[in-house]
């Protein structure tokens, strides 16, 4: 009896057995409709690049927002580390451009003048005016720790008078960068060599998405403004080594700044601050 | 051993058998994760298709287009296209989403890859 209840329960088990691999190995449940979350992180990279590249094109931040939302539960965190992979990557600078200008939206919640967008739009002058109130200086830079509060005035973009038939307007990311600013910053509590970049605008409005080329005698490195949202949307920065010069390029064909190099604090390496300014 | 005995055996197999099958297919099947663009829901392909077609509006760039669109599958683009025109003229997409996805598919339409370095 004892014997008989045994094998029953040894054919069940290999039956159990076979029946399991035959659903999970042989014949797995096939997925046909999958979400976007479930994408392979290469896919979601290249999601979130055509949703920016969509967003550039559209402005619609509520919509761009949601379709992010579909990738996961912390887009802006995504978008930047997407940035940081990105950068250095061949061909990447267009991209990285979009997603910076994403990214600051997102984190201002409004939708801010976009580069792709100003080279085949041409603002009424009278309506530019009322919309965008001259700003009052303000400085960006990190000062103390941990972060300065930086408040972004946003405008909406719908504001604009759209006339694509006559692009006229050159992006703002091709006019040049002049050096209007630059101070040593000694505080201990921020990081040691830090070199801080602030892009601004005529009307001194962050700009996010300016390529900025650090060079030293170790080598170039690219950084774009823009990914430091909660400091400011033309906010950048860079670690620099003691004893080591440095020059930086902002913009294309912008300004060119040499011998940069980490200051001699009471005891503590220092940084720098640089403002420029969009003519 | 006797007949009856080869009955149940087999009838305790079959019984495994069954359920394993539901275990594995209903209670704990196979969880996919890093899947391709290629088997999204028809809704969120028809909306790539509309993000592609979004930007192509703008960037007027027919081969950036056709890579971006070719994360998608190893159709061609037109097909890809054509098939979210389809899809957004039934499932009651506004005058400007189509008309967005019309510029796309007459852009794929007249594509050429140029020198193999596009898909």
């Amino acid at each position: 009896m004892m014997k008989n209840a045994l094998l029953i329960l040894l054919a069940l088990a290999l039956g159990f057995a076979g029946g399991l691999a035959y659903a999970w190995l042989l014949a797995p449940v096939e997925y046909v409709d999958a979400s976007p979350a479930l994408l392979r992180a290469d896919f979601k990279d290249q999601y979130r690049i055509v949703i920016a590249a969509s967003y550039a094109a559209s402005h619609d931040l509520a919509r761009a927002r949601a379709r992010l939302s579909l990738l996961s539960a912390s887009p802006l965190d995504d978008l930047n580390a997407q940035a940081q992979r990105m950068v250095g990557a061949p061909d990447a600078a267009q991209n990285l451009q979009l997603l910076a200008q994403l990214a600051t939206d997102l984190q201002n919640g409004a939708v801010s003048a976009l580069p792709g967008a100003a080279s085949t739009v041409t603002p009424s002058p009278a309506i530019v005016e009322s919309a965008l109130p001259e700003e009052t200086p303000r400085s960006v830079f990190i000062t103390e720790a941990p972060t300065a509060e930086f408040i972004q005035t946003p405008f909406a973009f719908s504001a604009f008078t759209l006339t694509p038939a006559m692009p006229t307007a050159t992006a703002p990311s091709a006019r040049p960068f002049v050096l209007i600013g630059q101070e040593e910053v000694c505080n201990s509590s921020l990081p040691p060599g830090l070199l801080q970049f602030n892009l601004v605008d005529a009307r001194r409005a962050g700009i996010p998405g300016v390529e900025i080329t650090v060079t030293s005698i170790e080598g170039e490195e690219i950084l774009f403004t823009g990914f430091k949202p909660e400091v400011g949307a033309g906010y950048a920065d860079f670690i620099m080594k003691e004893n080591v010069s440095y020059s930086a390029r902002v913009g294309a064909g912008g300004a060119f700044i040499s011998n940069l190099s980490a200051p001699a604090c009471n005891g503590f390496l220092g940084g720098l601050a640089l403002a420029f300014q969009q003519r | 051993m006797k007949f009856s005995h080869w009955l149940i055996a087999l009838a305790a197999v079959l019984t495994g058998v069954a359920l394993g099958l539901f275990y594995g297919w209903v209670v704990q099947p196979v969880q996919y994760v890093d899947v391709t663009p290629g088997i999204l829901r028809a809704d969120y392909r028809a909306d790539y298709i509309l993000m592609v077609a979004e930007a192509h509006q703008q960037e007027q760039n027919a081969e950036m287009s056709a890579r971006r669109l070719a994360a998608l599958g190893s159709e061609a683009p037109a097909e890809m296209v054509a098939w979210a025109v389809e899809y957004a003229a039934q499932n009651g997409f506004s005058a400007a989403e189509m008309a967005l996805l019309r510029g796309l598919l007459n852009a794929m339409q007249t594509y050429q890859p140029q020198g193999g370095g596009a898909p």
